[in-house]
């Protein structure tokens, strides 16, 4: 009997924690095990579970470090995977990034995995998580990471088209076609999609020109990876506006300063700079500067600061304790020389140092490598 | 205070194969906008089952689902019908990357006695609904289909109904260890509909 007819016969349900909370749940491009998914859903309000996800966790990690084989890399992989699984809203709490960032960083240096598809996608996924991956796109073209599979031509062009340059992505994906990277037919596909939407595009060549572009005014339909490639522009209720929800948040706003001249480079109309605008409402760049302006230093005006007594070594005293439930308290391990590079790092972290370090990690992705890795 | 009955509808037989017929058509244009299978603009917005369905208006898709509902309303009015499954495939490789199952069970009665039932249309349509809505919510779980797909229907029959002209045998055209996810059912007390999703495990090391 094969598994599906199976599946029915035997009137098995599946849990429908899924549905209940879809709101919570980040979509993966590799799909997600629904079991896990629905597990890890019902942990949110179920401390047995809570303490039975951190416990596999620590276990992965532990994993890592045990690992003994000729392939280091699986354990991470394994440990990612699950991650991903059982924190389904992802974010800033789940230490996903953190994990992305080590695993890239413990393997950089090694041939072994130079074109191991596998590694490859660690980093793909690390640079999906930032704010802007071209550091890490140029630090694979550096090292010479992944150039064989078309997926990293792919993803690459797709970043550079969402910053709207578009001549620098059809130059890489001509790159990776002429440097025969597997599989050649996903990379062809991907070339012709690209093209058919540059037709689309309106002032392409405008756009090209400019130097520093302004940032486009979208509401998540920027980030042109693979998923969000089908948003619907005309929204339906249904399903599809998840996508585009998530992925707003990666880019930061750009915040609005009176100072910035730019403002108008590349625009049509002219400000009304000094004089009194209320009699005009302003051209189009005008009236949306708040979205439109690069953020500079607040040069012009100082705020005075109200002297604060310094407290030197009453800094516990100031801390908010973090209450911890007896079972779940972490015993304290003997730490010996091999956990400064290794990953058990990660089990000391708390939920605000993990918040903490993947922001400091999103803003700037390679700020752990040695400084001689990193591209000119 | 008074207790509210809810007011049932006559099924007939025939009215029932429409009923299931018609759902099949719909989510099969469900799933080929909410997993992509075609492009979006292709699609244009109608009202049914209290929701907004997306209907493909490309002219192939269109008739090939009219006539395969045509099909599917033939048989299950002949209560032959077991199952219909849609099979999305990647359009380079035909490997099989998502089985959406639709299995059926016929209520015997209906034939040997030639009984018709009875149920709340509404209530139908609220299981429908239901079903409609998690379809379109599958992206949650389901992985992305970033390769151009096609897809393609399977029906299962009893042994005794002659293969129609436009049909050809087929194999079953499996997942080999998939990932399964059972949605809602409908009933219309005639045909009881379950619905099954299945696909493949992505791994790191696929292309």
């Amino acid at each position: 009997m094969d598994p599906e007819t199976e599946f029915l016969s035997s009137k098995r349900q599946t849990g429908n924690e899924w549905e209940l909370f879809k709101e919570n749940v980040r979509p993966l491009k590799r799909g997600r095990n629904v079991d896990l998914l629905n597990h890890a859903l019902k942990a949110r309000t179920n401390d047995q579970l809570k303490k039975s996800l951190l416990e596999n966790r620590r276990r992965l990690i532990e994993a890592i470090d045990e690992y003994q084989g000729d392939d280091p890399l699986q354990p991470w992989l394994d440990c990612i995977k699950w991650v991903q699984e059982a924190f389904p809203p992802g974010g800033d709490f789940s230490g996903l990034v953190l994990i992305y960032e080590q695993c890239v960083r413990a393997f950089w240096h090694s041939d072994h995995y130079k074109d191991d598809l596998r590694y490859l996608k660690v980093w793909l996924e690390y640079a999906e998580h930032c704010s802007d991956a071209e550091v890490i796109y140029c630090f694979l073209d550096a090292n010479d990471i992944g150039k064989t599979h078309s997926a990293y031509y792919i993803a690459y062009a797709l970043h550079m088209e969402s910053k709207s340059k578009m001549k620098a992505a059809n130059d890489i994906l001509n790159l990776g076609i002429s440097s025969n990277a597997q599989p050649i037919e996903k990379l062809r596909d991907a070339y012709k999609k690209f093209l058919a939407r540059s037709m689309r595009r309106p002032n392409a060549t405008e756009e090209e020109l400019k130097e520093d572009d302004l940032p486009v005014r979208s509401f998540g339909t920027v980030l042109a990876r693979g998923e969000s490639q089908r948003q619907a522009i005309k929204t339906f209720e249904l399903g599809r506006n998840k996508l585009k929800q998530d992925q707003v948040h990666r880019t930061p706003l750009s915040i609005y300063n009176d100072t910035n001249m730019d403002v108008t480079r590349g625009h049509h109309s002219k400000p009304n700079t000094g004089s009194n605008s209320w009699h005009t409402l302003g051209g189009r760049a005008e009236r949306n500067k708040e979205n439109n302006a690069m953020p500079a230093k607040w040069t012009s005006h100082k705020i005075p600061q109200r002297p604060v007594p310094r407290i030197v070594g009453a800094v516990a005293s100031a801390q908010i304790e973090v209450f911890v439930d007896e079972e779940c308290e972490e015993k304290p391990k003997v730490h010996d020389e091999k956990d400064r590079t290794s990953s058990l790092q990660l089990r000391e972290l708390d939920g605000r140092n993990i918040k903490k370090e993947t922001e400091l990690l999103r803003e700037n992705p390679l700020r752990n490598f040695p400084s001689n890795s990193l591209p000119r | 205070m008074a207790s509210r009955t809810v007011a049932k509808d006559i099924i007939t037989l025939r009215g029932s194969a429409a009923i299931v017929s018609e759902f099949f058509g719909y989510a099969a244009n469900s799933i080929l906008y909410n997993r992509g299978v075609y492009p979006e603009e292709s699609f244009a917005k109608v009202k049914k089952y209290g929701l907004p369905m997306l209907l493909t208006q490309d002219e192939g898709v269109k008739s090939f689902i009219t006539n395969l509902t045509a099909q599917l309303s033939e048989w299950l009015e002949a209560g032959k019908l077991q199952r219909v499954v849609m099979v999305i495939m990647s359009k380079a490789t035909n490997e099989v990357l998502e089985r959406w199952n639709f299995s059926i069970e016929t209520d015997s009665d209906v034939f040997e006695k030639g009984v018709s039932r009875e149920k709340s249309d509404r209530e139908i349509m609220r299981e429908i609904q239901a079903i409609m809505r998690q379809i379109a919510s599958s992206i949650t779980y389901l992985p992305c289909l970033d390769e151009p797909c096609v897809f393609d229907v399977l029906a299962y029959t009893d042994m005794d109904v002659a293969v129609p002209f436009t049909w050809i045998e087929s194999d079953p055209k499996l997942i080999a260890n998939p990932q399964m996810v059972k949605l809602h059912s409908f009933d219309t007390k005639i045909h009881k509909v379950d619905t099954l999703v299945s696909y493949k495990n992505d791994e790191w090391d696929e292309q």
